[in-house]
C-alpha cells in the first residue's frame, strides 16, 4: 500500500546574509495514512521546516514530497493554496484564532472558500465543535475561552472541512499538562478513529509519546526513530 | 459578500483607529464636497446652454450696478426689435458691490409685468397680489428669506431702502431666490437714483439662434447715444462681471485637490498600518487556504469601506451645511447661490470610494507580496 505521505531526498536551503543555511539536507519518510507521527528534535533541527514542507507552506530545494502520490513541490504558489485549502488542517502552537470571531466564525474560516450554502457550513461547523467538545461554546470569543479551549476551536478549524493530512506546531507547548494531555487525546481520537495522517512538531517527550511513531531530527537528520505505539 | 462581512469586521477590531480615520476622510470630503458645490453652482450660472434666450443689456464701460444708468425709454425701442419676446427693466441696488457671502440684491421691476416676464416664479408664502397693492412691497427669494429669518408682514431696511415682505418666492432660475423684487419706481425714489433710470435692461428673444444677432442689434441702435449699451447673453454676461468670484473658486479648485490627496494618504496611511498589525494572521488565513486574491480583496474592502463610510459622513455634512445655511457668494450686484446639488454628492461618494480603493491597493499588494513562512515567523 502506498504511503500517504512521502518524502524522497529531500533538500531544504536558504541564505541568510551570506550565510547558507541548510536546515534539511537528502531526507526521506514515509507516513502511512492514519498514522500520528512525532517530530522531535532540538531549535534548528528542521523539524518545523520539514512540517512546513509536508503542509505545502513552504517548498524544497530539491527533492519530491509526494502526497498520495502526487508531488506537491511542483505545485506554484497558488496550486499549493488551493491543495491546502482541500487537504491540510494545520495546527498552531499559539492557536491564532481571530480575536474579533466567535469560536463558530473562526471555525467557519475555511468554509468561507468553498461554495457550501449556509445551512450546509452550519451542520460542519457544529459537528466539528461537539467532535472537539465545545459545541455550547460557539458563540463565545477567543477571550472568552482558555487557552485549551482555544486550542480546540483552532483544531476544530483544522477538520472542518475534512483534510486527510492535519499538521500541528506544538499544539500543546503553550498548555497546562491537563489540556495538552486532552489535545493529544484528542489528536488521538482523529487519526484512530477517523483515519487523519497526523504529523506534529513537539519538544514535549510526553506528547511525543502519544504519538504512534516519533523521530528524532538533529541538523536535518533522522538520527532515532522512537518507539511504535499499538493504540485502541 | 464573505470577504465583505469579514472586512466589515476587521474594522470594527480597533474602533478608535477606524473612526479617527473616518473622520479624517470625512473633513477631507467636506472640503472637497464644498469646493464641487461652489464650483458646479458657478458651472450652472455661467455655462451656456441651448435652452438660453436672456440677454442683459447694461451701460457699456460700467461693471457696478451703481454706475450702469439707462435710460428707462430705451425700453420701448428694444421692444420693437425683430425677435425680441420680453423686456422688462431692472433697477438694481445692492448692499455691498465688491464680494460678500451675504449680499442682499434688491431689483426694482415694473410689478405688473414682472409675472409676465418670468412665469416661473412661484409665491410659496405671503400673496402676489399683496406685493401688487403694497408700494413698498417685496417678493423674497427662499434663499435670502432664509438666510435673514423672514416671513410676510416683515419689514426690513437695506442700503435705506425700507420694505415689506410681501411674498416668499421660488424661481427656476437661482438668481431670483437670492433678490428681493420690489416696484421700480418705489426702488428709483428710495434709492435716489431718480425716475426714469434703470441699471439694466433684461431682454429675452424667441430663440437662442438669435442672441447674437439681437444684441447686436441693440448695442447697433445705442451706439451713438448719450448712454451706449453693451449687450450680452445673461450667463456670459455673469461670467464677465463676476470675474473676480469666478478667479477666486477657480483657485478654490487646488483646495479640492488638496483634499483629495490627503484622504488618499490618510487611508493608505490606515491600511497600511492595519495590514502591518495583522501580518501573521493574514499568513494564517493563507495557511487556511486563502489566495493572495482573496486577502487583497479583504484589504480593499476595508480600504474602500473606510473611504466610503467617510465620504458619506463628509458629503452630507457639506450638503446639509449649505442647505442649512443657504450661502449666497455676491459680486458686483450678482448673487451666485451655493446649492447642493446630488450631481456632487454622487461624485463625491464615487471619488471617496475611489481613493479607498487607489489608497489600498499597494498595502494590498503589500499584505500578500511576503513569503509565508516569514509571515508566519513575524
Amino acid at each position: 500500500m502506498n504511503p500517504h505521505i512521502s518524502v524522497k531526498s529531500v533538500t531544504k536551503a536558504f541564505t541568510k546574509g551570506k550565510t547558507t543555511i541548510t536546515p534539511l539536507e537528502n531526507l526521506s519518510l514515509d507516513v502511512p495514512r492514519g498514522e500520528f507521527l512525532s517530530l522531535m528534535g532540538p531549535s534548528g533541527s528542521g523539524k518545523t521546516t520539514l512540517l512546513n514542507l509536508i503542509a505545502g507552506i513552504d517548498t524544497p530545494t530539491s527533492g519530491q514530497i509526494l502526497i498520495d502520490g502526487n508531488d506537491i513541490a511542483r505545485l506554484t504558489r497558488a496550486q499549493l493554496t488551493r491543495w491546502r485549502a482541500k487537504h491540510v488542517g494545520y495546527i498552531f502552537q499559539l492557536y491564532h484564532l481571530v480575536p474579533i470571531l466567535s469560536a463558530y466564525e473562526n471555525v467557519e474560516l475555511p468554509l468561507l472558500l468553498g461554495k457550501l450554502g449556509k445551512s450546509e457550513r452550519k451542520k460542519k461547523i457544529l459537528s466539528a465543535l461537539d467532535l472537539v467538545g465545545l459545541g455550547d461554546r460557539a458563540d463565545h470569543r477567543p477571550s472568552e475561552l482558555s487557552g485549551g479551549q482555544e486550542q480546540r476551536v483552532a483544531i476544530a478549524r483544522a477538520i472542518v472541512h475534512d483534510p486527510e493530512l492535519l499538521v500541528a506546531d506544538e499544539p500543546t507547548g503553550d498548555l497546562d499538562r491537563e489540556s495538552a494531555d486532552s489535545i493529544l487525546n484528542l489528536l488521538d481520537t482523529l487519526a484512530t478513529k477517523h483515519g487523519k495522517t497526523i504529523v506534529m512538531v513537539t519538544h514535549d517527550p510526553k506528547a511525543s509519546a502519544s504519538a504512534h511513531r516519533a523521530l528524532q531530527l538533529e541538523k536535518g537528520q533522522f538520527i532515532e526513530e522512537g518507539h511504535l505505539l499499538t493504540h485502541a | 459578500m464573505k470577504l465583505l462581512i469579514l472586512a466589515m469586521k476587521n474594522l470594527t477590531r480597533n474602533q478608535l483607529r477606524s473612526l479617527l480615520t473616518i473622520a479624517g476622510v470625512a473633513a477631507g470630503m467636506f472640503l472637497y464636497a464644498s469646493v464641487q458645490t461652489m464650483q458646479h453652482s458657478l458651472s450652472v450660472a455661467t455655462q451656456s446652454s441651448a435652452d438660453d434666450t436672456t440677454l442683459v443689456v447694461y451701460r457699456e464701460n460700467r461693471f457696478c450696478p451703481s454706475t450702469s444708468r439707462l435710460p428707462e425709454h430705451y425700453l420701448s425701442t428694444i421692444k420693437r426689435i425683430p425677435g425680441v419676446k420680453e423686456v422688462i427693466p431692472i433697477q438694481i441696488a445692492v448692499n455691498n458691490c465688491g464680494a460678500s457671502l451675504d449680499v442682499i440684491t434688491f431689483r426694482g421691476v415694473p410689478p405688473e409685468t414682472l409675472k409676465q416676464y418670468n412665469p416661473g416664479i412661484t409665491v410659496i408664502d405671503g400673496s402676489f397680489d399683496d406685493f401688487l397693492n403694497r408700494t413698498d412691497g417685496a417678493l423674497v427669494g427662499q434663499h435670502l428669506a432664509e438666510r435673514r429669518g423672514l416671513s410676510p408682514g416683515d419689514k426690513f431696511e437695506v442700503v435705506g431702502v425700507n420694505v415689506t415682505v410681501a411674498g416668499i418666492i421660488i424661481s427656476d432660475s437661482p438668481q431670483d431666490e437670492n433678490v428681493a423684487y420690489v416696484h421700480l419706481p418705489f426702488l428709483q425714489q428710495a434709492s435716489r437714483i431718480g425716475l426714469g433710470i434703470v441699471t439694466q435692461f433684461n431682454v429675452k428673444v424667441d430663440s437662442s439662434d438669435q442672441l447674437q444677432t439681437i444684441s447686436d442689434k441693440i448695442d447697433e441702435t445705442f451706439k451713438a447715444d448719450q448712454q451706449p449699451t453693451n449687450t450680452r447673453p445673461e450667463k456670459a454676461f455673469f461670467a464677465e462681471t463676476a470675474k473676480q468670484m469666478i478667479e477666486l473658486i477657480g483657485f478654490t479648485r487646488w483646495l479640492g485637490l488638496g483634499a483629495v490627496f490627503a484622504v488618499l494618504g490618510l487611508v493608505a496611511n490606515a491600511v497600511l498600518l492595519i495590514v502591518r498589525g495583522r501580518v501573521k494572521e493574514t499568513a494564517i488565513l493563507q495557511t487556511l487556504g486563502f489566495s493572495r486574491l482573496a486577502i487583497g480583496v479583504i484589504v480593499v474592502i476595508e480600504g474602500v469601506l473606510l473611504g466610503l463610510i467617510g465620504g458619506l459622513v463628509g458629503v452630507i455634512g457639506a450638503m446639509s451645511f449649505f442647505k442649512l445655511k443657504a450661502f449666497t457668494l455676491g459680486n458686483e450686484g450678482l448673487t451666485l447661490a451655493l446649492t447642493p446639488s446630488s450631481s456632487v454628492t454622487i461624485s463625491g461618494l464615487g471619488v471617496a470610494m475611489a481613493l479607498g480603493l487607489l489608497a489600498s491597493l499597494y498595502p494590498a499588494w503589500k499584505a500578500t507580496s511576503r513569503p509565508l513562512v516569514e509571515s508566519l515567523n513575524a
